[in-house]
């Protein structure tokens, strides 16, 4: 059945091209809006169907229907871009509607829907970064080292916790990078709680005036 | 013997600065021989008058061979440094490493109850990273007067024959007044170059009349200039730049930011695109520049301001690659700008974010300190205010997400990470840079309450107010006000008058910033200040209350520092008077530049009512807070009280720094010998209720139980007296002695001896 319908398609769009040579735009633009309709999840389809398009608006729509099939195909990219600069230089209006780390969503000021790709790599946004493996031995580093600050007492006892995380995650750490930074937690912990031992020491001898 | 090397230090320290400030910049050579000499000198004029004054010539003698070894050392390590500037870094790093052990020490072992020590402890770390920055303000001063070969210094670039590259000029608006925006446009269609676009994005303005002109420009001006209107855009401007950059022409190698309300030079892209024939040049950075000062001492004072970045900071942060993208009067390579991912629509600085980011991957970034373009300063101090907010905020943002990147041993945990150790130091000090205006305010907090406690005679105590204490903390200050006047007066060429002015127009903002930190601390995503709101028509009134906190907090410290003085003169309290007025006057800089800003409104025309993109953060509502915080740390002082101070002197006061009077360093005080007639271990009475045996080379006996109070006598090393009576207060003990050879008393202090008897036989004497 699958393959039929795959058939058939390909029959339709060589038909298409075929009109399309020819110079016969109208029977070319029903091949292909056969074609979409038969198999709307074909990106040539849609690609095809953008070039006999008879207005700007069903270009830029087919155009971003086989970007968002298939964001690998350069001729699709190439001319959604320019098929949008048309689209601007009439009506600059562009409303956002979403994004994916691929392309935006937006709507024209004609009520289009269409979507533009971002070409660029794609970066975890900061918030919503998951916390990293080495996170609950970051955590006990910091209330280590806040405790210094306050008598270190409280560092004699957070930094051995956040040794002891930094080990216990050691093990099951997933990238090297994560290995070197439990090590580091390891290393700085062992410092603050050597620091912390003199100046707990200071405090401690406070509660006992005479 | 700490506390007389930390006095050399100081000494050394000075004689090096006030040279510098005098000749730092006119000698444009590098000599070791002659910097040898220089610090050879320094060491000795130091010495000369240490030997005459406080210093024993053994230990005149080790800290001086020492102090040669460490100067040596910077003497090879920074070799494009003239001599004068070679040598004050060292004398500054080491007076600043006594001081802060000094104040190790102070804080370890004074007498004190635990509660006291944990707020001693506090203010000993907010003083150790506040000198350490003040360190890298140094370095950096002295970097770029002293410097005297410059490696990556570019002036003019050299056409390259035939590269041209496409550039994109990208324009961001917001609700900006089409007049100035046009005014960008023009100047943008001047442009002397072949080859490039322009590209409008104007996000979010609500009113359809402010942006639709727009179009109508861009379509006057040419086929090149293209507009964009984004609506409901997230990511404020940063977002709107990256969805600028899919529309693009896709033929363009570079993209350049302008900020809608500058004016760029016809050359600018001629000039610079040529740096890009360097495959590894990622970005390229000039100064921003403004035209429309009024001539009144805010703008220009704000003026400098500006510039003092472009011309000392970015400066010295080029020769290491460091520098910052600032945005506007910038150009960046696009698939480099592809390859980072674009723009942090997090970040409220997405353009320094950015910068960050490519350094990272291991490229090169370029300053050329030549105008290209002028845009518009701020109308009041109500604007530059909420500017300075933003700034602040966005640099604690990147310190968030990047403080990790930014450690010595990034490199290790991420291999790609490719920032060199000059780079991570450059935007670690960039970020931890802004904290000083916190810890200046934490300084005025600790400051007032030690005023106040010294004022109602208040037993509660954090640091003793030793000589010492007083004396290094006033010589760094004079010192690096002197410094950060130099550098001013020496970069941007300014009069004396006005690099005061521009001193105080960066102080002035202090609370401002002090807010941003904090806000940048605890807040996720970005915000902007919402200064008070007026409800009167004066305009002089409106100026008083944008800047009613510092008002106040200026108030205060003055009004304290002056009661201080007044209540009991002397010159411990003028110097602590002296310090707060100081503090004081930083805060009480913004009203009067609030004020002052208004000639500047009146000549420039009613401000344009921008609104302000992100999440508001009411400034009354944080000052609520901010008092609320101190109430609780005034409550947590009163606590001390509470707690039991140690009765007697405990074993570890020995360990606590011997202090030397003004008198000592000055030499006013003769030295520390037992004169003639005088035997060590005088009789005493078998009927004394105590012994006091001095432990310190030479102790003050005084007229009444406080350091400044008039001197009686002096005792000397184990000498004993005889104790007839003592203060009421045990955690800071004063002993009332009988003279020896003599019928007269006097108060020694408790810290300098050894006690022989029982504290509680002995009387208190009110």
């Amino acid at each position: 059945m699958q393959k039929n319908l795959q058939t058939e398609v390909s029959q339709l769009l060589e038909e298409a091209g075929q009109f399309a040579q020819q110079g016969e735009r109208e029977k070319a633009y029903r091949s292909s809006l056969k074609a979409t309709s038969i198999a709307p999840d074909e990106p040539l389809a849609w690609y095809w169907r953008s070039q006999t398009a008879p207005s700007t608006e069903e270009q830029l729509m087919c155009l971003s229907r086989a970007y968002s099939l298939d964001p690998n195909y350069s001729d699709t990219k190439k001319e959604l871009r320019t098929a949008v600069q048309t689209l601007l230089r009439q009506e600059p209006f562009l409303a956002y509607v979403y994004e994916t780390e691929e392309f935006y969503q937006v709507r024209s000021g004609r009520d289009l829907l269409i979507n533009i790709p971002k070409n660029r790599t794609f970066e975890i946004p900061y918030l919503k970064k998951s916390p990293g493996h080495a996170r609950p031995a970051f955590h006990w580093l910091t209330l280590s080292l806040l405790a210094l600050f306050l008598g270190g007492v409280g560092a004699v006892v957070f930094s051995p916790i956040a040794a002891f995380h930094a080990l216990r995650l050691q093990a099951s750490a997933p990238s090297r990078g994560d290995r070197i930074r439990l090590l580091i937690v390891f290393i700085l912990a062992v410092v603050i709680w050597l620091a912390a031992i003199p100046i707990s020491w200071l405090l401690l001898i406070r509660f006992y005036p005479s | 013997m700490l506390v007389r090397a930390l006095y050399l230090s100081a000494i050394w320290f000075a004689i090096s600065l006030f040279a510098t400030l005098i000749m730092g910049s006119r000698l444009r050579r590098s000599d070791s021989t002659l910097s040898i000499l220089w610090l050879t000198a320094v060491i000795l004029i130091g010495n000369f008058i240490a030997v005459f004054t406080f210093g024993r010539l053994l230990e005149i003698f080790g800290l001086s061979l020492l102090a040669f070894g460490f100067g040596l050392y910077w003497i090879i390590r920074l070799n494009d440094w003239n001599a004068p500037g070679q040598v004050t870094w060292t004398m500054t790093l080491i007076t600043t490493g006594l001081f802060v052990i000094y104040t190790f020490m102070l804080t370890a072992f004074t007498p004190l109850n635990p509660l006291s020590f944990i707020f001693a402890l506090l203010f000993f770390f907010l003083e150790a990273i506040t000198l350490l920055l003040a360190l890298a303000h140094m370095h950096e001063s002295l970097d770029v007067v002293c410097r005297v070969q410059w490696m990556r210094l570019v002036d003019k670039l050299e056409p390259v024959p035939g590269y041209l590259p496409m550039v994109s000029l990208q324009v961001p608006a917001y609700n900006e007044p089409i007049e100035v925006v046009q005014k960008t446009l023009n100047s943008l269609s001047q442009l002397n170059y072949p080859n490039y676009e322009v590209l409008v994005v104007d996000n979010n303005t609500p009113l359809q009349s402010t942006w639709r002109p727009l179009e109508e420009i861009c379509r006057q001006l040419g086929p090149n200039f293209h507009c964009l209107h984004l609506d409901q855009w997230p990511g404020y401007k940063s977002g709107a730049l990256n969805f600028a950059v899919t529309q693009t022409d896709p033929n363009a190698e570079i993209i350049s930011i302008i900020d809608a309300d500058y004016e760029v030079d016809p050359n600018f892209l001629r000039e610079l695109v040529p740096a890009f024939a360097d495959p590894q040049v990622a970005f390229v950075q000039t100064p921003q520049d403004y035209s429309d000062s009024t001539g009144d001492i805010f703008s220009e004072s704000t003026y400098r301001g500006y510039k003092y970045f472009f011309e000392v900071s970015m400066p010295s942060r080029n020769e290491r690659n460091a520098i910052i993208f600032a945005g506007t009067m910038g150009l960046i390579r696009k698939s480099v700008l592809e390859e980072i991912g674009g723009w942090d629509e997090w970040c409220i600085t997405e353009d320094a974010e950015a910068s960050l980011r490519i350094l990272k991957k291991g490229y090169q970034s370029l300053y050329i300190n030549r105008s290209f373009g002028s845009g518009m300063m701020p109308i009041n101090f109500e604007g530059l205010k909420k500017q300075r907010f933003r700034w602040c905020f966005g640099g604690i943002q990147i310190l968030k997400k990047h403080w990790e990147a930014l450690m010595p041993w990034a490199h290790l945990v991420d291999p790609e990470n490719q920032l060199t150790l000059a780079q991570r130091y450059y935007y670690l000090v960039g970020g931890l840079g802004w904290f000083s205006d916190v810890f200046n305010l934490l300084f005025a907090f600790f400051l007032v309450m030690g005023a106040l406690f010294n004022l109602f005679s208040s037993p509660i105590k954090v640091r003793p107010l030793t000589d010492t204490v007083l004396i290094i903390p006033a010589v760094f200050l004079v010192l690096h006000i002197l410094r950060f006047i130099w550098v001013l007066r020496n970069r941007l060429r300014v009069s004396i008058g006005m690099a005061i002015a521009t001193m105080y127009n960066f102080f002035s903002l202090g609370w401002a910033v002090t807010l941003a930190c904090i806000q940048g601390l605890i807040q996720r995503e970005g915000v902007f200040l919402r200064t008070p709101k007026s409800t009167t028509a004066s305009k002089a009134w409106r100026a008083i209350q944008v800047t009613q906190w510092e008002t106040a907090i200026g108030l205060i410290c003055a009004l304290t520092g002056f009661l201080a003085f007044v209540m009991d003169p002397n010159w411990r309290t003028f110097s602590l008077g002296a310090l707060l007025y100081w503090q004081g006057s930083l805060y009480l800089a913004a009203p009067i530049y609030s004020l002052l800003s208004l000639s500047r409104e009146a000549a420039l025309g009613a401000p344009v009512r921008v609104v302000e993109q992100g999440k508001p953060m009411m400034e009354q509502l944080a000052a609520r807070w901010v008092l609320a915080c101190s109430m609780v740390l005034i409550g947590a002082f009163s606590l001390i009280r509470f707690l039991p101070s140690p009765s007697g002197l405990p074993a570890y006061a020995r360990f606590l720094p011997i202090d030397l009077s003004p008198e000592q360093v000055i030499g006013g005080e003769p030295e520390a010998t037992t004169p003639a007639g005088m035997t060590a271990t005088p009789t005493i009475p078998s009927t004394a209720t105590g012994i006091a045996t001095v432990k310190v080379e030479s102790a003050n006996c005084r007229a009444k139980p406080r350091g400044g109070a008039e001197r009686i006598t002096i005792l000397y090393k184990n000498q004993a007296v005889e104790i007839v009576g003592r203060n009421d207060d045990v955690g800071n003990p004063w002993w009332y002695i009988k003279v020896p050879n003599s019928d007269d008393h006097c108060w020694l202090w408790g810290m300098t001896t050894t006690l022989n008897g029982t504290l509680e036989q002995i009387p208190i004497i009110r």
